[in-house]
């Protein structure tokens, strides 16, 4: 068991040496850098320039830069933001909470939303509940995420009047104005993870219906509930709790372009910022946080199988 | 849904929406067409989607479109799907170091959300329809490669593999001529699985204005346009929107019907 954990921290840390690697290399292979633009006036002299390309260790080969951004990353220090002028580790960090609340609290949605559905279409297949929720899958999985979005700002202001601020609130200052800022990027991104979640439950349900001991315990007279309460549910449960790890990291992911449409200064739209404004340290900082992220949940996923699941663990 | 009437309403949209792709004009004008003094009307018998802020037609942009969108995404997930199952059932048939220095690089490519990448990609290479087949194909080149490696690896492992090189055939000559040949199907139905979540990005991308610059008709790149009048014109957000919705469709009720199928 620990050999196999080790096995898996490895080959991810291996991942994560070379999806640094390949970020290094690609932003850096684009002509343009935020130097120029951080001159200003004073673009054109030449002495100015040299002295902000050493400032930022632009002058050094790029394997030298990397290893250099490699071994401040093993001291904590993801560098200083080329625009903003104040430690990558802080913006990043900062705005990856954002993310996060955002992400937690579609993950709730999505859950409480799709579950249910999805074992309302999986305990009758091809019922009525299953056709409406295979329609409500196909449309939300369809759907763009943010023309979703837009939907939700068009309906709001058509049904309620209502025109949502459109700009963060850290719910420290105000919880309701928070959630008044989140609830449409909220519902437009679970809404499409709910369709997710939903089909997934209803596979699950579908194949152990098809499973011998649930048939033999139908064979065997036992009333419907009784069969999808005790032998189905309980073997859905574990996949299920296993998902919302996938889920989350796909939300994580995801939120870049409703973050761009709602004004929401999290990780995504970070990352959009640094990558326009080529600001390689917050650009790398940003990367490497998602990366990571994904990595970890992934991580946990397989190690929380082997923990729920005995017949994972022999394995 | 059974899956022979999904493959049905599947295969006539995917055809509807190839027409409109190759031959736009015949469904409707001009896309650039200007009528200054009629901006932002709504939908009319005229102007079925109404109109856009410089007065063009929506439905006419929307069917223009099309090419562009769909083309992109077509073209990337070819290009993707040639490149990475090429790979794949090179390395899944190899193995050893081709296998490992290649699933290492794909694992690097796959540790990254798709979008994000996507992002990444497209504002290093720049706009253009060009580089946004090139910024898609590069997300989807690591899927491909997992899929037809897998697939190739399963191959290699059959008798027919094993009857082959004992009747003396090469091994480049076993891997083109029978393990490429079965694993090729498994990465053709990956594409039609991979397109409506491509399409998402390319949508995106379009959105975030890293996709074709404008007056280029793009589904994305109008629900872009159309984020300052959401309320005041919806039509403009709500076709391009719908239409992105349907093609997707079109590619899942596809997908699924094929999937079903193959078992």
């Amino acid at each position: 068991m620990l050999e196999a954990v080790l096995r898996r921290l490895g080959a991810a840390l291996i991942t994560l040496i070379l999806a640094t690697g390949v970020v290094f290399l690609v932003i850096r292979a684009v002509p343009g850098d935020a130097i120029g633009e951080m001159l200003g006036q004073s673009a054109g002299d030449p002495a100015a320039e040299a002295a902000l390309r050493t400032f930022f260790g632009l002058d050094r080969p790029i394997w030298s830069q990397y290893l250099a951004w490699a071994g401040d990353l093993l001291r904590g220090d993801l560098g200083i933001s080329m625009r903003q002028g104040m430690p990558v580790a802080g913006i990043v960090f900062d705005a990856f909470l954002v993310t996060l609340e955002i992400g937690l609290a579609t993950l709730a949605f999505a859950i409480l939303l799709g579950v249910p559905l999805g074992l309302a279409a999986g305990a009758r297949p091809g019922g009525i509940a299953d056709m409406a929720v295979e329609g409500f899958t196909l449309i939300g999985l369809s759907a763009p995420v943010f023309w979703t979005g837009m939907v939700l700002l068009i309906l709001a202001d058509a049904w309620l009047g209502w025109a949502p601020p459109l700009v963060y609130t850290p719910p420290d200052i105000s919880l309701s104005d928070n959630l008044e800022g989140i609830l449409l990027p909220v519902l437009a991104l679970g809404l499409l993870q709910a369709a997710a979640y939903a089909q997934f439950t209803r596979q699950q349900s579908a194949a152990l219906l098809r499973q011998d001991f649930v048939r033999a315990a139908a064979a065997r007279g036992l009333p419907w509930r009784v069969v999808f309460g005790r032998h189905v549910l309980r073997n859905i449960a574990i996949p299920l709790v296993t998902y919302a790890g996938l889920i989350l990291v796909q939300i994580l992911g995801g939120v870049v372009v409703v973050e761009t449409l709602f004004g929401i200064p999290g990780l995504g739209r970070t990352l959009l910022a640094a990558v326009q404004g080529r600001d390689y340290p917050v650009l790398q900082g940003a990367l490497l946080l998602s990366v990571v992220v994904a990595l970890l949940v992934n991580l946990l996923i397989d190690l929380a199988y082997a923990l729920i699941d005995p017949r994972v663990r022999g394995a | 849904m059974r899956p022979r009437l999904m493959l049905l309403i599947g295969c006539a949209l995917c055809a509807a929406f190839l027409v409109i792709s190759l031959a736009p004009g015949l469904f409707a004008g001009p896309p650039d067409a200007v009528a200054v003094a009629r901006r932002l009307e709504a939908p009319s018998a005229q102007f079925w989607f109404g109109t856009d802020e410089s007065g063009r037609d929506v439905y006419a942009r929307v069917i223009h479109g099309a090419g562009t969108t769909l083309g992109i995404v077509g073209a990337a997930i070819a290009i993707a799907g040639l490149a990475g199952g090429g790979l794949g059932a090179l390395a899944g048939f190899a193995g050893r170091l081709p296998d490992l220095a290649l699933s290492r690089m794909a694992d690097a490519l796959l540790a990254f959300p798709p979008i994000i990448l996507g992002v990444v990609l497209a504002s290093t290479l720049g706009s253009g329809a060009v580089n946004s087949v090139l910024a898609l194909s590069i997300i989807y080149v690591p899927v491909f490669y997992r899929v037809a490696r897998a697939a190739a690896l399963m191959e290699s492992g059959r008798a027919y593999v094993e009857a082959a090189r004992t009747l003396g055939h090469g091994e480049a000559a076993v891997l083109l001529r029978h393990v490429l040949r079965n694993v090729a199907p498994v990465v053709a139905l990956q594409g039609v699985i991979l397109f409506p979540l491509a399409l998402q990005i390319q949508a995106a991308l379009g959105f975030l204005g890293l996709g074709v610059p404008p007056p280029t008709p793009d589904w994305g790149a109008s629900l872009q346009e159309s984020r300052n009048y959401l309320t005041v014109a919806p039509w403009l957000a709500t076709f391009p929107g719908l239409a992105l919705l349907l093609a997707a469709l079109a590619a899942s009720l596809l997908g699924r019907a094929l999937q079903a199928r193959s078992g």
